[in-house]
């Protein structure tokens, strides 16, 4: 109300393209340009540099032992769980009527070895208290699936050649196939 | 006048005299106001200090010196680990050999292995009790919120030095130690391979299990790995994390202002000093008197049974049981890193800084429970967690016996007792139910919306409609935890079922108390009047639930106006989630329940 206040006259604008172009090389100079590119040349060469020294560190041949043994012959086993491989090849052998699975004999939870409980008919994980039946279900414990059973067949001797480098799980396949040896193949 | 006797000749005065002397010491130690200064500023191992200190800040009681006995405990173990490295070599066939040569046949080795391990977990401790107090005292609030999150990382780096230094006696107890540590990173979301959402290029040959044990199997390779982190990798980054830390305590200045300025020369070296002799004491008798384990040499197929893990994981290894692995080994130990980290940026409150709480009674409803008279929210939410954890740890060190079975400490183990462990899952639509209810407790109700509840129905509208709100969700989450129990048959046996529900499935393996209560009942009193005073039950825990939203409700709305939307979110997901750790755990042991959403295709199990 005081009636001092004039209408300031717009500022004269160039036209949008001349505008657009001259703000483009305000902002980005020739020596801005050539600084940031320099710049984000040095962080990609780092970046790049870090990220390959990341791959370094997955090696590229490994030293492990063998996934494949022979169990010896199919008469040497009674009906049952057997554990006579456990302590040196980390597998049990079953035979039941019909025929051999093995089980890979590492708890599905967290890698630990179970132990067979023969009176209860079931595999007792120690480090968190996972238990198996003989199909390898889980019927307590945090352990989210089966036991992993492998691949089992007659080797050219007539040994049992068990390979644990094929696993299976599934129940409409673990029955079949690379993972059951039925009696009178054997 | 006497003539002055001659003066004696010493080799002190003459030595200070030398080049040499000059060269070395630039001021004299005369206990002078101009010295004690120059004792501090002039020397490079003292001068992280300041020159002169709040007297109380220096008051025993305030930090019980815990930060600097963390310090001077990593640096005993810096000292004795270089020591051990000069007999230890890292490869899985003279490893073991050489933790023997140490225990039986290297003069001292045995004391200094023993010291080495001790210490280790002294500083566990020490750092752990250092973050309770800087928690209490409010030490981390501004200016010092940055250097909270340095100490959380130092806190992590404690953990993994020490999970690291775990494997390298290849004995048993490590081995299992480690399989266990290193299988949960291959159950992390997206990069392992048995985990959720797993990125379709990974296999076990690539995961980040395979990264960490550098193969497949645990091996020579792992030793190397873990030999290398522990003696250089994690130090090297433990060391300047931790001149951080320092240099920020001496910036940001200490949390306790009050009582006139002294010089650190010679009040605080002196206790620091004392502080350390003392803690050398302890160390040394300790291990005079008490010899580091070391089990059988290391045997990748035969697990020890029990299998337990050392005490400061071993609360994460009970947690394991009740979770499936990708949410106790990679989710909750993230969201429980994370959360401390976040709690200086969504800790608004400015009361409390540089006292201790002063304890006093509240009442909620019509119990009176005791309760810091500030910051009362912040600190029995912090407290609570911290005890949580201790509970799980106790839990896993004196309740678990052979095949991880519970114990009571007064009974004795046994490797023939029966297993009696049945658990089921609640069906999956009922489980999303629960969550959704259980976090939606979390939420509030804001002024804007209360303001038009009033406007529309009333002064009382708001009170009702949160009252509705949560006897709605109390019941839901009731419901959806014990209606499946009565209604789904059991899984197990899809056809021609065993039992008919899961209740008769639970309620007979005597292993779920509430369900089997539930089940006795009726069998008791026949299925019509079992099942109706079980329905009665069940709204009775939903209407006990709800009240206690509604007790909490006025607190959140206030907390939602105080924080807004995003810090409110952060603060409220993660009390749900600490508290929903805890009712998880309920679940477990009182009604047999194993998981409550299940998509094992896949591998998502919550």
């Amino acid at each position: 109300m005081n009636g001092t206040g004039t209408t300031q006259a717009p500022a004269e604008r160039p036209p949008a393209k001349m505008d657009l172009w001259r703000r483009l090389d305000e902002r980005l100079g020739r020596r801005q340009f050539l600084l940031k590119a320099g710049w984000a040349c040095f962080w990609a060469f780092l970046g790049g540099w870090l990220l390959s020294n990341l791959r370094y560190l997955f090696p590229n041949v490994l030293y492990e032992p063998t996934l494949t043994f022979k169990a010896g012959q199919p008469d040497e086993y009674p009906l049952g769980v057997s554990t006579k491989w456990k302590k040196t090849n980390r597998v049990w052998i079953i035979r039941e009527p019909a025929g051999f699975y093995a089980f890979w004999a590492r708890c599905t939870h967290l890698g630990c070895t179970p132990n067979w409980f023969d009176a209860e008919q079931r595999f007792k994980c120690p480090c968190h208290g996972s238990n198996f039946n003989t199909e390898g279900d889980v019927i307590a414990g945090p352990a989210p699936k089966p036991l992993w059973r492998c691949a089992i067949r007659l080797a050219d001797d007539g040994q049992i050649l068990i390979d644990k480098a094929r696993l299976e799980n599934r129940p409409d396949a673990r029955r079949k196939g690379d993972f059951f040896l039925p009696y009178h193949s054997a | 006048m006497p003539e002055p006797a001659p003066p004696r000749f010493s080799i002190k005065p003459y030595l200070k005299k030398t080049k040499l002397w000059k060269s070395i010491f630039r001021h004299d130690f005369t206990d002078s106001p101009r010295t004690r200064l120059q004792r501090v500023f002039g020397n490079v191992f003292l001068h992280l200090h300041p020159v002169r200190v709040p007297k109380d800040a220096l008051r025993i009681p305030y930090t019980w010196g815990l930060g600097g006995l963390s310090f001077y405990l990593f640096l005993v173990l810096t000292v004795t680990g270089i020591l051990l490295m000069f007999y230890y070599r890292p490869a899985s066939s003279l490893a073991y050999q050489d933790m023997k040569d140490l225990s039986f046949a290297v003069t001292l080795g045995r004391l200094l292995r023993n010291m080495h391990r001790w210490a280790a977990h002294l500083m566990v401790v020490a750092v752990i009790l250092h973050m309770v107090r800087v928690f209490l005292t409010g030490a981390y609030k501004p200016p010092r919120e940055y250097n909270w999150v340095i100490g959380v990382l130092l806190l992590v780096m404690t953990l993994f030095l020490s999970y690291t230094g775990y494997l390298l006696p290849w004995d048993q107890l490590a081995l299992w130690a480690v399989t266990v540590g290193a299988q949960m990173a291959a159950n992390s979301p997206l990069l392992g391979n048995e985990g959720p959402f797993r990125l379709p290029f990974i296999t076990t040959a690539n995961d980040a299990r395979f990264v960490l044990i550098g193969g497949t199997v645990i091996g020579d390779a792992t030793l190397i790995r873990f030999y290398v982190l522990h003696c250089v990798a994690v130090p090297f980054i433990f060391a300047i994390f931790l001149s951080v830390h320092f240099w920020r305590v001496r910036k940001d200045s200490f949390s306790k202002q009050t009582g006139d300025k002294v010089d650190v020369w010679p009040h605080l070296v002196s206790r620091e000093l004392l502080a350390a002799l003392l803690m050398t004491v302890i160390l040394f008798v300790w291990s005079i008197l008490m010899n580091a384990p070391l089990e059988g040499v290391a045997n990748l197929n035969v697990t020890p049974n029990p299998s337990k893990a050392p005490w400061y994981f071993v609360g994460l290894q009970e947690l394991l049981v009740y979770f499936d692995p990708w949410i106790a080994g990679v989710v909750l130990p993230t969201l429980i890193v994370v959360g401390l980290m976040a709690i200086p940026y969504v800790d608004l409150n400015p009361q409390g800084v540089g006292r201790w709480p002063k304890i006093g009674w509240k009442r909620l409803g019509p119990i009176a429970m005791p309760s810091p008279k500030e910051r009362a929210f912040a600190v029995n939410v912090f407290m609570l967690g911290t005890i949580m954890w201790f509970v799980l740890i106790f839990i896993g060190a004196y309740d678990r016996g052979p095949n991880w079975e519970w114990y009571w400490p007064w009974e004795t183990w046994s490797h023939r007792r029966m297993t009696k462990l049945t658990l089921k899952n609640i069906p999956n639509l009922w489980g999303l139910l629960l969550l959704a209810s259980y976090f939606a407790l979390g939420s509030p109700i804001p002024k804007r919306i209360k303001a038009w509840l009033a406007a529309r129905g009333g002064a009382k509208a708001p009170a009702a409609a949160s009252a509705a709100l949560h006897t709605g969700l109390g019941l839901a989450i009731a419901g959806a935890v014990l209606i499946p129990l009565l209604i789904s048959p059991d899984p197990a046996y899809p056809n021609g079922s065993r039992y008919p529900t899961l209740l008769e499935a639970l309620g007979r393996s005597q292993n779920a108390p509430i369900v089997h209560g539930m089940f006795r009942v009726v069998q008791t009193l026949g299925p019509l009047m079992g099942y109706v005073v079980n329905a009665g039950l069940i709204v009775l825990a939903g209407l006990t639930l709800a009240w206690l939203g509604v007790q909490f409700g006025r607190f959140k709305d206030r907390r939602y106006e105080e924080l807004g939307p995003i810090k409110y979110a952060i603060v409220m997901g993660l009390l749900l989630m600490m508290m929903g750790v805890l009712g998880k755990i309920g679940l477990r042991l009182l009604f047999g329940i194993k998981y409550i959403l299940s998509f094992p295709g896949v591998n998502l199990n919550i």
